[in-house]
């Protein structure tokens, strides 16, 4: 007989898992962040803290004995200070940001609420595609907060949406649940209306290393200023001040 | 260990960044519906001290793209799940509990302005 083979189209797809981990000395506030990031990423895989802050070689080690390929690392500096590592593995790049102005979902200002476990879109602003460093954060933002469709506690249905924006030099993120009836004509015709579900932060990018926690240099932010600087230069505007008074 | 930088290095290897963008790159093929992701076709021109107006633009850029998304799933895949039907529950990431407590605080809210008045 004849039987003309039919090609399977198989279907592609994105395969994504990500390790998620802090150093030692984060506060409750950041192991919060953390929470968060991990209730709304479901192909996160958490592991514990990493004891020692010169030893992020071994980050890709970790990454690959729990079958990740991306790692998002949480360095916690002087009880006060957070850094974020973005970083593909296990040969890179790597992005190490500054994590300000932070806001979790905890906080009760923030009415929104969303599917454990849904997959959110993910929107970036134009300014993502003005430069190269934008270009790859946006590349590997999309591998790292995208959930794949086949991430194990995925869950259907599109009700929350994640925001990167641009503004200033730094990254903006914002979480959103998308509601699809009009509360003021409920037998309407569905209109989206947002609510924020949290978290916020803001991420300064600093450095963009080619390789996984590591390698060459490839972007360096001018603009960064370190935490501490900013905090010194505060203390001595202050004792201007006062010396002013004083004489 | 932090000192003041007295000249901050410039570095801003655009050949390099763009030859690992593209070695990393999602293949081209996987459909949308992998990734969900959207590009807002603006820039956010705002004071970045101005919260109201701030908070504004990154409303209307997730609500231009959400309605984006929902062009773009049902034209790549029909059948694609975007609306939660009334009748399915499932696990919240906020709580029962954390609900109320929001709830409590908009009725105290409401309740502390009627008192003002």
């Amino acid at each position: 007989g004849e039987e003309a083979e039919v090609p399977v189209a198989k279907k592609r797809k994105n395969k994504q898992r990500v390790l998620l981990l802090s150093s030692r000395g984060v506060t409750h506030r950041m192991r919060h962040l953390m929470n968060d990031i991990e209730v709304l990423l479901p192909h996160v895989k958490k592991d514990s803290k990493l004891d020692s802050k010169s030893q992020l070689h071994l980050l890709p080690e970790l990454a690959d004995l729990h079958n990740c390929n991306n790692t998002l690392y949480f360095e916690a500096r002087r009880h006060e200070d957070l850094y974020l590592w973005a970083a593909k593995m296990p040969n890179g790049p790597s992005i190490k940001m500054h994590v300000q102005n932070v806001h979790t979902m905890d906080e009760l200002k923030m009415t929104g609420n969303c599917l454990k476990g849904s997959r959110g879109l993910l929107s970036f602003d134009k300014s993502f595609e003005d430069t190269e460093w934008g270009k790859l954060t946006k590349e590997l933002f999309t591998h790292i907060f995208g959930v794949p469709s086949t991430a194990r506690k995925a869950k259907p249905f599109v009700d929350h949406i994640l925001t990167f924006s641009i503004v200033d030099q730094k990254i903006w993120f914002r979480n959103f649940q998308i509601i699809e009836k009009d509360p003021l004509a409920p037998n309407g015709p569905p209109q989206t209306t947002l609510v924020e579900i949290g978290p916020r932060f803001v991420l300064t990018p600093i450095r963009i290393f080619e390789g996984a926690f590591g390698g060459a240099t490839v972007y360096s932010n001018p603009e960064f200023v370190t935490p501490a600087a900013v905090r010194t230069a505060i203390r001595k505007e202050q004792g201007k001040k006062y010396n002013i008074r004083k004489d | 260990d932090d000192v003041v930088p007295v000249q901050k290095e410039e570095i801003n290897n655009e050949v390099a960044l763009a030859r690992i963008r593209e070695n990393i790159q999602l293949d081209g093929s996987i459909p949308w519906t992998e990734t969900l992701t959207v590009s807002y076709p603006h820039t956010i021109d705002v004071d970045v001290n101005d919260d109201l107006n701030r908070e504004l633009a990154f409303y209307k850029q997730a609500l231009h793209s959400a309605n984006h998304a929902k062009q773009l799933a049902a034209k790549s895949y029909p059948n694609f799940p975007w609306t939660r039907p009334s009748d399915y529950f499932a696990e919240m990431v906020k709580s029962d509990v954390h609900m109320e407590r929001i709830r409590q605080r908009l009725l105290d809210e409401k309740a502390g302005i009627k008192k003002s008045e």
